[in-house]
């Protein structure tokens, strides 16, 4: 057994959290200062100065180079030991404030910052509804509404693209595949560092007067915004951009080269699909997002021209950098939620899913196509008719593999052995919103019909159908089917059922009436509900609190099962794959001799290989599962001492 | 909790080497790609020649002679590289060290040259689309001499310690990203160049 290193409590503070967040505040606050001397009329470039030392400080206080400096400099590489503190062993709750390598650990804090983007991202979604709740001003200022209007979504947004691959891809993927750690366990750490970097410098628009631009950015405006909080913007994408790339190349590599024995690609679980085709999506999509921010960047603080008209520069290219990862980033969203809803529907149906090729081939199609199909954000912004015909074809061709992945779903369902859990639950809303949401994205993918829709509410509801109605569903199918396994904890199933009902009910009264406020033309980006549309908006609002019921449901249920839940077994719900097949809490390095793979984790039938390691975990009709007493109490089954957050 | 699974597995020396390459070619495809996304809105705003304003006529292209000497001194960094590279790959022991030495010195004289072409390119603010291109793809290849020096140093410091020819898969994965910067950089160079 290796050693684990003893360090006094200066060696545990520092460096951490806090030394990053000191000399980050250091850093940013000297480097604005001289650039202060140096042009005290650039406010762009003094607090660009300041962003851009606060991440380079930040890492340094955190650590982030020690390993790089080891690497190059030191006369040996880490011992076992060393890398065994810096995995966190021993370190209780401290290390999730570290920069620790252990992807549990780095699972567990996307989860804790995901979770609370979400609440503040729907606190902003609360205050847009109470603000449209009648017509007229109540609270907001138009500026005010807009900065607000524009932090929701590009929190929303943010949180979407990493809420299952950052959480679920780190924690539960690389015990999925059988592998002890992902490939590059610093980098892991420095790609939520990036994450957790870049919100500070996103809320502190609000301290430099915010962005009116909404979510996407758009230049010119971006551009001739005079105040700095638009910087603010620029910096968190930029940040945020190479944070995900950092992630996608690390499961990409992970998935590629530590698959365990008899792992084939033909045996991969869904949900490691789901994730590798979305991190390869953002892989490639993310850099032209993050190329034009860098030109906004230029423009603000150098006075370049890339989308200034007067000078030769174009809005154009801005839009068509923005899409190209703006349409695939949905589906850099969409494809680990509905791989998680392929998983969780095999588990609960007890059968395996329905197709499992087609299935793959139909996540294969989404990605090719995606990254075809921007053009259509720009049907009504002038480019030239000639490519309106493609991208409308386009479009409509991704219709066809999103219809081939949800039969997969229906076909797994039927005749299956149903057992009715929360997981699969919002697996169900997932699919009745998703409905909606794709039907009417076909009516905004037609250009004729997308000359009258564009621009209104009909948009903003559309896309709430598929991004929180189908996506975030499908995040909560995950959450509520992997936390036993996270936090070694049972989540309440009443509490469970309670907030899916609200949030469904909420979600869909919300976002209907928003529908119905579309076709009559309402406009979106409009602070005053015009009397026209007064009575859907209030639908809207009333629904809303619905939906804000839910989230404090959801922050209840959490609190109180951490606090005093019931402990969770090693394979809470019999599963297959093999996360369910370690103990809970999980070990430092999962395995103690990593697993040969011999079929498929999906096999379900008495007559299974693979039944003989599980024999009592899978019952023969799912409705009266009882876990037995063995598996309760030794550490056969699971070792459940403790939970994660304690060990 | 201290059970026998807590400890620190050995990861064998081939799943190091295929892990190492995996991960360095993923980075080059997706900087390859912002690459081309600046290549790309370069020529977008070119064929735009918005308003007429895309390139006023007083501004004048980089200096070529000074380009051309700059990819000349970073192709020889390549080839000096690979010259260390490729005795290390063949007799398993850093005999050629002088090269390495030279490829990493000729990358800091890149990076000098650069900040040089940048700083003296002469254009006034405000900055037309042109104008606006060259000084992203300058100060774009900077930063790309500027990584590679960062990578040159380690490499150099573990070459230096001695650890270099017990992980050779270091020297050939080090390598991808250094012919990378060399092979974008001219490619970015040339783009830049025939620009109009």
């Amino acid at each position: 057994m290796t050693e684990v290193k003893h360090v006094n409590l200066f060696q545990r503070l520092f460096p951490s959290v806090i030394s990053g967040i000191l000399l980050g505040v250091i850093g940013a606050v000297a480097a604005a200062w001289l650039v202060a001397i140096w042009a005290p009329e650039n406010y762009d470039a003094q607090v660009a100065a300041g962003y851009t030392a606060w991440a380079l400080f930040f890492f340094i206080g955190i650590g982030a180079f020690n390993g790089v400096a080891r690497w190059g400099i030191a006369r040996r590489d880490a011992t076992p030991t060393e890398e065994l503190y810096l995995a966190g062993k021993d370190q209780g709750l401290w290390r999730y404030f570290r920069y620790t390598t252990d992807h549990k650990v780095v699972g567990m804090q996307y989860l804790a910052t995901v979770l609370v983007m979400f609440f503040l991202g729907s606190m902003g979604a609360f205050m847009i509804r109470l603000e449209q709740s009648q017509p007229g001003a109540i609270f907001l200022n138009p500026s005010t509404y807009n900065t607000i209007v524009g932090m929701h979504g590009i929190l929303m947004i943010a949180a979407t693209i990493v809420m299952i691959s950052g959480p679920f891809g780190n924690f539960v993927l690389p015990i999925m595949i059988g592998a002890r750690d992902m490939a590059f366990p610093r980098l892991n750490a420095l790609s939520y560092w990036l994450l957790f970097a870049a919100i500070p410098i996103f809320f502190s628009t609000l301290a430099f007067g915010g962005f009116p631009t909404g979510w996407t950015g758009y230049a010119p405006l971006a551009v001739q915004e005079l105040t700095p909080g638009m910087d603010a913007y620029c910096f968190t994408i930029i940040l945020f951009a190479i944070s995900t790339t950092v992630a996608a190349l690390n499961i990409v590599t992970t998935v590629l080269v530590f698959r365990a024995r008899g792992m084939t690609w033909g045996r991969l679980p869904i949900f490691v699909w789901g994730v590798l085709f979305s991190v390869v999506l953002g892989l490639t999509a993310f850099p032209s997002f993050l190329m034009s921010q860098v030109m906004v960047v230029m423009d603000r603080v150098f006075q370049t021209s890339f989308f200034v008209a007067s000078f030769g520069g174009s809005n154009w290219l801005y839009e068509h950098m923005f899409w190209f990862m703006g349409h695939p980033e949905v589906y850099v969203i969409a494809l680990p939620a509905m791989a998680v809803a392929a998983e969780v529907t095999s588990v609960f149906a007890r059968k395996p899913v329905f197709g499992y090729r087609m299935t793959i081939g139909s996540l294969a199609g989404i990605s090719v196509l995606s990254v075809l199909v921007w053009g259509h954000h720009l049907y009504t912004s002038g480019s030239t008719a000639a490519l309106n015909g493609p991208y409308m074809l386009d479009t409509e061709l991704i219709s066809i593999p999103t219809g081939v992945f949800f039969l997969g779903i229906i076909g797994t369902l039927w005749r299956g052995k149903i057992w009715m859990t929360v997981p699969l639950l919002f697996v169900a809303g997932m699919l009745v919103n998703f409905v909606v949401g794709g039907v009417t994205g076909i009516y905004l993918a037609d250009l004729p019909t997308d000359e009258i829709l564009h621009g209104g509410m009909f948009v903003t509801a559309h896309f709430h159908f598929t991004l929180v109605g189908s996506m975030v569903f499908g995040f909560f199918a995950g959450f509520y089917y992997w936390f036993p396994k996270m936090l070694g904890r049972r989540l309440n199933p009443a509490l469970g059922r309670f907030h899916f009902w609200l949030f469904e009910i909420g979600f869909l009264g919300t976002f209907l009436a928003l529908f119905y406020a579309g076709l009559q033309g309402e406009p979106r980006w409009s602070a005053n509900v015009a009397p026209a549309y007064a009575v859907p908006n209030l639908i809207a609002s009333l629904f809303a609190i619905l939906i804000a019921a839910s989230v404090f449901i959801l922050v209840y249920n959490v609190v109180i099962t951490l606090l005093r839940g019931e402990r969770a077994i090693a394979n809470e719900w019999g599963a297959r794959t093999l996360e369910w097949m370690v103990p809970t809490p999980v070990p430092l390095e999962n395995f103690e001799h990593l697993p040969e793979v011999k079929g498929l984790p999906y096999d379900y039938s008495p007559s299974s290989p693979n039944t003989d390691a599980i024999p009592v975990m899978v019952p023969a009709t799912p409705h009266d599962y009882q876990p037995p007493e063995s598996l309760k109490n030794d550490g056969g089954g699971g070792t459940i001492q403790e939970t994660p957050l304690e060990n | 909790m201290g059970t026998a699974l807590e400890q620190m597995h050995e990861i064998d020396p081939h799943t190091r080497a295929v892990r190492a390459r995996a991960g360095v070619l993923m980075l080059i495809l997706s900087d390859a790609l912002s690459v081309v996304a600046i290549m790309a809105a370069g020529g977008y705003l070119s064929a735009l020649n918005t308003l007429n304003q895309y390139r006023l006529p007083k501004e004048h292209p980089p200096a070529f002679w000074p380009g051309l000497l700059l990819s000349i001194v970073l192709l020889l960094s390549g080839l000096a590289y690979y010259g260390w590279a490729r005795s290390m790959l063949r007799s398993r022991a850093d005999e050629r060290r002088f090269f390495l030495w030279l490829a990493f010195l000729l990358m800091v004289l890149v990076l000098a040259g650069q900040i040089w072409i940048g700083v003296t390119l002469g254009y006034e603010q405000p900055f037309d689309a042109y104008v606006s291109l060259v000084l992203l793809f300058t100060w774009y290849s900077a930063i790309h001499f500027l990584l590679a020096v960062v990578i040159g140093l380690l490499v150099l410091g573990r070459a230096l310690r001695g650890r270099m020819a017990g992980a050779l898969y270091l020297v050939t994965t080090s390598g991808y990203w250094w012919y990378y910067t060399v092979v974008a950089s001219l490619v970015m160079w040339v783009f830049i160049t025939l620009l109009r």
